[in-house]
């Protein structure tokens, strides 16, 4: 593994961070720098999310082109999000808190994700590629669901729907970000001890199954963290959908390893750099004309396109 | 063509004609006619066309794409139509259904064109992968339609044209969804082609028709249907992917034959889903995108938990 390149990525974030916290702020530390580095460790938790589900998720799918978003958590976070303001208005939004709020968006998506792996295992069938299919319906039935309940409710609560249904770094609140470090630390020590696991998951099932690694087990595990990882980053700051492909990608490319203890490190500085320089991007170059997750849907997006169509490869 | 669905068809017609807010009692009164001329019989009409068009383009998408499910609203046509619709009001606000139409038809077989491009790009391992790269593609088109309705502040009413409900159908707001005769009717000449085009390039090309062709014809056909369905009264999911699995489980792959089967039962589904959304809250309605979405879903997901046993 080639540690230089991830100390220049982490050097690389660590200028983005210095930059995102005193940038005009005027060494003001009584107001200005404390919120900035509010938001800065949403970020950073954020990131770390968003990169080991993204890598651990196409190591288990065996497949570079997925993230776990297409499994349907956003769509439930958002439908909950619509419910909310559909049955309870804005008073109801601030009765519950940020910190509750974040409470139940978690609380739903770990239901979501355990009842969708329940009856998959009751079917008798273990495949992650079903999983996708299921994730994928209902990702569309949801999502009608929530059009729907977009439209009954009034434009005011609308545009609150809207700060809440995109990424945004604003929300987090010391509490919130207090229980997701908690959590993301809990699942980093987890996967720090299934590295080796990970990189036989990585060979298929047959391989793993052959050096004697449980792969049904292994897998089930596995997907439990990374909804745990889901849950937190799209609770903490929203919908991010295209990242983990664009950070894994970039992770592969730069770590020149496919060992999971060179990718999910720089995967996780890689994720950090891009959310830093977006949300330095829509502060500065945009003047808050667009927001950070279309501004990283548009280029993880182009980027995605530009994989399929360049790639003949096999997916 | 089973005469059970088509009388199953002929009585969720009568049944769509009597179901409203306004109850018909016999014998008519005076000014019933015009209820039934003015709303009802529109209302048939564009459920209909509607179906029929639906159900038919999914089952030529899934022949030129080989895979049972693909329909426009997981291979990103819904999505590059919504983005054609908002270019074409942000940049010609004037212009009327016909300009709009043609925007979304352009913008949705470009992108359909694209979609299918890649797909025979990639080998996949997993037939289910298809729709997932599908789904991908349209959130980045969705993507752009939202950096560009952020910007003009039309983001809400933007979800609104995407959500299907026939309550706007009434006389003068639905002529357009006639665009979708022509567009069956050719299908239906091309069926014998549509089918060879199932069996794959190789095959296609030693059997003697040009494959590029005949599926850009497909393509064409498709963008039409999917553009004047979505401006007349958005879009409805599940409707392209169900019917052709159900008839497809039954009846197979020749479409020469399950096309008509296809296309009613795309026609009495969604009769079906929209008596649904007009009772459960009666006498308000619930948009058919919903009933569509909740019955179609569920008969999707039955199918595949079927297909594991």
């Amino acid at each position: 593994m080639r540690s230089g390149r991830l100390w220049m990525f982490w050097l690389a974030a660590a200028v983005l961070a210095g930059a995102f916290v005193f940038a005009g702020a005027g060494l003001d530390f009584g107001y200005v720098i404390p919120k900035r580095l509010v938001r800065l460790a949403a970020i950073a938790v954020g990131g770390v999310c968003v990169a080991l589900s993204a890598i651990v998720f196409q190591t288990l799918a065996g497949n570079r082109i997925l993230t776990p978003a297409i499994l349907g958590y956003e769509a439930v976070y958002l439908l909950w999000q619509s419910l909310l303001l559909l049955l309870l208005g804005t008073e109801g939004l601030a009765a519950l808190g940020v910190g509750g709020n974040f409470a139940v968006s978690i609380a739903l998506m770990l239901g979501y994700s355990w009842a969708l792996q329940r009856w998959l295992l009751r079917s008798g069938a273990n495949d992650v590629y079903l999983l996708l299919l299921l994730g994928l319906v209902l990702t569309m039935v949801i999502g009608t669901f929530t059009q729907f309940v977009q439209l009954r409710i009034s434009p005011g609560e609308f545009a609150v729907f809207q700060g809440l249904s995109h990424a945004s770094f604003n929300r987090a609140r010391p509490e919130t970000l207090a229980l997701s470090a908690l959590a993301v630390a809990a699942v980093c020590l987890a996967a720090r001890r299934s590295l080796p696991v990970l990189d036989v998951l990585a060979l298929g099932r047959e391989q793993a199954l052959s050096l004697g690694v449980d792969h049904a087990r292994q897998v089930r595990r596995h997907l439990a963290l990374i909804a745990v990882l889901v849950a937190v980053s799209t609770s903490l700051i929203g919908p991010t959908a295209f990242l983990g492909i664009f950070v894994a990608h970039i992770a592969y490319a730069l770590a020149g390893s496919s060992r999971h203890r060179a990718t999910l490190p720089l995967g996780c500085a890689v994720a950090i750099a891009i959310f830093l320089a977006a949300q330095l991007l829509v502060e500065h170059a945009f003047n808050y004309q667009t927001t950070v997750s279309i501004l990283v849907n548009l280029v993880c997006g182009a980027y995605f396109l530009a994989l399929v169509v360049r790639g003949r490869g096999t997916a | 063509m089973p005469v059970r669905l088509l009388f199953l068809f002929i009585a969720l017609c009568g049944a769509s004609l009597l179901i409203g807010a306004r109850q018909l009692t016999w014998p008519l009164p005076a000014d019933a006619w015009l209820t039934l001329t003015a709303s009802r019989l529109p209302r048939l009409v564009a459920l209909v066309l509607t179906g029929v068009g639906l159900s038919v383009c999914g089952v030529i998408l899934q022949h030129i794409v080989r895979n049972k499910f693909v329909e426009p609203g997981t291979s990103g046509g819904l999505d590059a139509a919504k983005l054609g619709i908002l270019v074409s009001l942000t940049v010609l606000p004037a212009t009327g259904t016909a300009g709009r139409m043609l925007f979304a038809l352009v913008f949705c077989f470009a992108a359909s064109l694209l979609y299918v491009a890649i797909i025979r790009r990639i080998r996949f391992r997993n037939t289910v992968l298809v729709p997932v790269v599908g789904l991908m593609y349209g959130s980045v088109l969705s993507a752009v339609a939202e950096f560009y309705a952020w910007r003009h502040n039309i983001l809400q009413s933007m979800q609104g044209w995407l959500l299907g409900d026939f309550s706007r159908v009434v006389q003068g707001h639905y002529e357009i969804l006639y665009v979708i005769v022509p567009v069956v009717a050719l299908a239906y000449l091309y069926a014998h082609r549509f089918t060879v085009l199932g069996m794959g390039e190789d095959m296609a090309a030693s059997l003697g028709l040009g494959y590029a062709a005949t599926a850009a014809v497909g393509l064409v056909l498709v963008a039409v249907t999917v553009s004047a369905t979505v401006i007349a009264v958005g879009a409805i999911p599940f409707v392209g992917l169900v019917v052709p699995q159900l008839v497809a489980l039954r009846r197979g792959d020749n479409l020469g034959r399950t096309l008509p089967i296809v296309a009613f039962g795309g026609a009495a589904l969604l009769l079906a889903c929209d008596i649904l959304g007009r009772l459960l809250m009666y006498p308000f309605e619930v948009p058919i995108g919903l009933t569509a979405g909740g019955v179609g879903g569920a008969l999707f997901l039955v199918l595949i938990l079927r297909g594991l046993r």
